[in-house]
């Protein structure tokens, strides 16, 4: 995750409590924000909920912020403690139960087109991808957030450990089991054979 | 194969964080040792990496630009509420020295006057128990004046501060 300057520099403006610099926090922020929160509750309505509340949750912490830290990830641990709260109240075996209704399942407007040679290797890895993404949401959260902040957000496992605040060793250890479960269900899928 | 089938296994365990590019270089340097010795563990490898690639390109889904606008507009409808809550905190406390310094200042200011009044009133008891029981029955009242001034202006701070409240819940 590389440190953005800009996002630094609107961080003190907000601090100082300039509108300008809240709107371009946010639309900086909205698609990653958006993205982790619906890996986590599977659920869109839900995910919007909390990416306003997180965003409310900023204008009323920054203050507090210790400048010295990483932005990055105070905000995910800001949204993922209040996604942890929401998913505890409505839905507490959710945090460790796979879900059929998944986030998974939007619609093809909201994907970002991807760039493949021809229409058949278009068409294969639409259908792995679609293929992950239906065994990523049938994980458990603490899975599903790992591989979000891992190869989404493109945290570093000091970074995982800072949002999900558990120790770096157990991160990796997380890691590494979310990515194993990810591999069974897979394969689960292609019995007698790998997935690939 | 120099290896023992203990380093074996360890090196096995971390083929999965080599693909998310998750050791530490130490690691990454043993993986890439082994892998390169061990026809087992390179294909274990290759088999971590498609997983790996496709995690990364996952489709990213996009808020919808309503729920932007208003996440900005309750965002900064809070961030001007805490302006307005600073701003009044700021001027509460300005108000407060102030009515302090007021009362500290009048205080010598009543003192002298009132001596001047006693003296004026009846100016050979200005000495007498008559001027002191007088003096005393003014301070009393005049502490009691400020005392109810400073009751006053709290209640109706605290009622201005529940009013206003009411006001931004129903804005």
């Amino acid at each position: 995750m590389a440190v953005d300057a800009d996002a630094d520099v609107d961080v003190v403006r907000l601090r100082r409590g300039d509108l300008n610099a809240l709107s371009e926090l946010i639309t900086r922020y909205q698609n990653r924000l958006y993205r982790y929160l619906l890996r986590i509750v599977r659920q869109p309505a839900e995910a919007e909920d909390l990416f306003q509340q997180t965003w409310l949750r900023v204008v009323e912490k920054i203050r507090s912020f210790d400048a010295s830290r990483n932005f990055d990830a105070w905000v995910f641990t800001l949204a993922r403690n209040l996604a942890i709260d929401h998913l505890r109240r409505i839905r507490p075996q959710s945090l460790d139960d796979p879900l059929a209704n998944s986030w998974h399942s939007e619609t093809v407007a909201d994907r970002i087109p991807c760039k493949d040679d021809t229409p058949l290797d278009h068409a294969l890895a639409a259908e792995r991808r679609t293929e992950i993404s239906e065994a990523m949401a049938g994980l458990p959260m603490m899975y599903r957030e790992v591989l979000t902040l891992r190869f989404e957000e493109e945290m570093t496992i000091e970074e995982i450990a800072q949002v999900t605040a558990v120790p770096v060793s157990t991160a990796k250890s997380r890691l590494r089991r979310s990515l194993e479960q990810l591999r069974y269900a897979l394969e689960a899928r292609h019995p007698g054979g790998t997935w690939q | 194969m120099t290896m023992t089938m203990s380093e074996h296994d360890k090196i096995r365990e971390l083929l999965a964080l080599a693909a998310a590019d998750a050791l530490t270089s130490a690691e990454e340097k043993q993986v890439a040792e082994h892998v390169r010795s061990c026809i087992a563990c390179s294909n274990e490898l290759d088999a971590w990496r498609p997983i790996a690639t496709e995690l990364r390109r996952l489709p990213t889904p996009q808020p919808s630009s309503w729920l932007v606008q208003a996440t900005l507009a309750r965002a900064e409808a809070k961030l001007a509420e805490q302006a307005e809550h600073d701003w009044n905190r700021r001027v509460m406390i300005v108000v407060v020295a102030f009515a302090w310094l007021l009362t500290i200042v009048s205080w010598p200011v009543f003192q002298v006057v009132s001596a001047r009044f006693g003296n004026l009133l009846e100016p050979q008891f200005s000495h007498t128990l008559f001027s002191q029981t007088w003096f005393s029955h003014t301070s009393i009242s005049f502490a009691a004046f400020t005392a109810l001034g400073w009751l006053a202006g709290g209640v109706a701070a605290v009622m201005l501060a529940v009013r206003q409240r009411g006001e931004r819940r129903l804005a």
